[in-house]
């Protein structure tokens, strides 16, 4: 009679190896090179690849708001006002349209954007904030709520 | 792609040429405005990927002014790589050999230093007066608003403008003015 | 091995077998609630169980629900599917509401892989007044003026210096005094 269970409890390391390294080259199946198929350097690699996708989710985010943010200042600098100003000017308005609302619309829609300009400006003058008389004069013909009451 | 949004593409990413009069300006500061137009940062299409920079003419750049005591304390660094080979050069010495350089460095200071610089410096066409070739006198559409307001010499006023100017007194006629 | 996975695959959207035309199969099959009897971050499923369980296993016949307490254990959902898929909920410290939420959710999927939805329309320029230009905010009185020109290369906003604001006073004070010198020539 032969004993094979010893032997093979000795072979059989962990809950099913193959699978748990099927789920690591599964990862690296893009990689170059040994990296994609060596287990042990392919683990190694997938480490360092979820690290940097870990960061990268919140630099994206990061790198868009730049972005954004550097295409309103534009647009906003062709009508002769501020980021700050504008973004101030529409929040007081209870216009509450986003970074990347607005940098769609500096783009694709200039003369709704130039309206909004407009009206922050006409804001902005009205409540006389810092900065204001850089711009020049306010916008005619253009009525906010605040001047209704 | 139709023949219309090709058409479309090119009004879009059209090249602009701009004017700037650097008399009597601070080239530091105005680098930082000129890089910019350069850099396409005034368009509301921008991304680092896209090449939509524009053409800066700045003319006048023999007039720059720098602040204070600045012509004689900047100093600016060339080393031509051999041992021995380090130069020092100050503003006003730098000047005096090209009207043109401090202006053209300052620029290239402001921008990242990344493989785009040398193409967006291409961009860039600085004469040290206003005489600008005929070619690329043409091209031009768009001037840059200075950031300060050039100063009227007492020489260029009328005699007339200088006597209504207001005084607290005049000189008594024996005063020798030194 | 190939790369499919690393991207998110696309399609048309389309219900299991025709779901719903005939009659609507659910294609939950089971639902596991695993919880912990003592552990805070449980309290919004045990909540759950002890509220709503009863009437949602009375209301869906059809799925089986298992119950699991498991001690020291984060709380979690999983989901098994007609189609052999198991869906997986982490619900560490959820509220009530919220396990509400997610035990619907995965009612009511279908239990398919996520895709990204494909659509038979297509925009080519998104634009209705026409895309950014250099051209389109420009001045046309651009268009006529000779480079360099001194007015476009002021500053727009110059405040006053202060010669400028003394020549103001002084024009002032001459004109109160000429007036007042009129006055004195009328008496």
């Amino acid at each position: 009679m032969v004993f094979t269970s010893l032997a093979l409890f000795v072979r059989n390391r962990g809950p099913d190896e193959f699978w748990r390294k099927r789920k690591i080259l599964k990862l690296s199946a893009h990689f170059y090179g040994r990296r994609r198929n060596c287990y042990s350097i392919a683990i190694r690699a997938v480490h360092r690849a979820l690290v940097s996708a870990t960061k990268g989710r919140k630099l994206k985010k990061e790198d868009m708001v730049a972005l954004w943010e550097t295409r309103i200042t534009a647009g906003c600098e062709e009508h002769n006002m501020t980021y700050p100003l504008f973004r101030e000017g529409l929040v007081r308005c209870n216009i509450l349209l986003n970074r990347k609302t607005l940098a769609d619309l500096a783009v694709w829609e200039p003369r709704t954007f130039k309206s909004l300009v407009k009206v922050a400006h006409a804001r902005v003058s009205q409540d006389g904030l810092a900065g204001v008389t850089e711009l020049g004069d306010p916008p005619s013909g253009i009525i906010t709520r605040g001047m209704l009451k | 792609m139709t023949a219309y949004k090709r058409v479309q593409q090119w009004n879009t990413f059209a090249r602009v040429w701009h004017l700037y009069d650097a008399t009597w300006q601070n080239p530091f500061e105005s680098a930082q405005r000129i890089m910019k137009y350069l850099k396409g940062l005034h368009k509301p299409i921008y991304h680092p990927l896209n090449d939509c920079g524009d053409h800066v003419v700045v003319i006048n750049s023999g007039e720059i002014a720098l602040l204070g005591d600045e012509w004689r304390k900047r100093v600016y660094f060339h080393h031509t790589g051999y041992p021995g080979g380090a130069t020092w050069t100050l503003a006003w010495e730098l000047h005096d050999k090209d009207p043109t350089m401090i202006m053209k460095k300052a620029v290239y200071n402001v921008m990242d230093g990344n493989l785009q610089r040398r193409y967006t410096m291409q961009r860039l066409h600085i004469y040290p007066d206003d005489d600008v070739p005929e070619k690329i006198k043409q091209n031009i559409t768009n001037q840059i608003r200075q950031l300060r307001p050039v100063p009227k010499r007492l020489d260029r006023y009328a005699p007339e403008e200088v006597q209504r100017f207001p005084k607290v007194m005049d000189w008594p006629k024996n005063y020798i003015l030194r | 091995m190939s790369n499919s996975h690393l991207f998110l695959p696309s399609g048309f959207p389309r219900a299991p077998l025709q779901n719903g035309i005939g009659r609507f199969v659910c294609q939950l099959q089971r639902i596991t609630i695993k919880f912990c009897k003592s552990n805070g971050s449980s309290r919004g499923v045990r909540e759950f169980i002890e509220k709503d369980l009863l009437d949602f296993a009375h209301n869906y016949p059809g799925i089986v629900v298992y119950v699991k307490p498991r001690r020291h254990h984060s709380p979690c959902l999983s989901a098994e599917y007609l189609n052999g898929e198991r869906q997986y909920v982490n619900c560490h410290n959820h509220s009530r509401d919220e396990v509400i939420k997610w035990v619907n959710l995965l009612r009511t999927e279908s239990g398919n892989q996520i895709i990204r939805l494909r659509k038979m329309w297509h925009t080519d320029c998104p634009s209705i007044q026409g895309p950014w230009s250099p051209f389109v905010n420009r001045d046309p009185h651009l268009n006529v003026v000779e480079f360099p020109n001194e007015s476009l290369s002021r500053p727009v906003y110059l405040p006053k210096t202060a010669t400028e604001q003394l020549k103001e006073i002084f024009e002032k004070q001459r004109q109160t005094n000429v007036s007042s010198l009129d006055e004195k020539q009328a008496e």
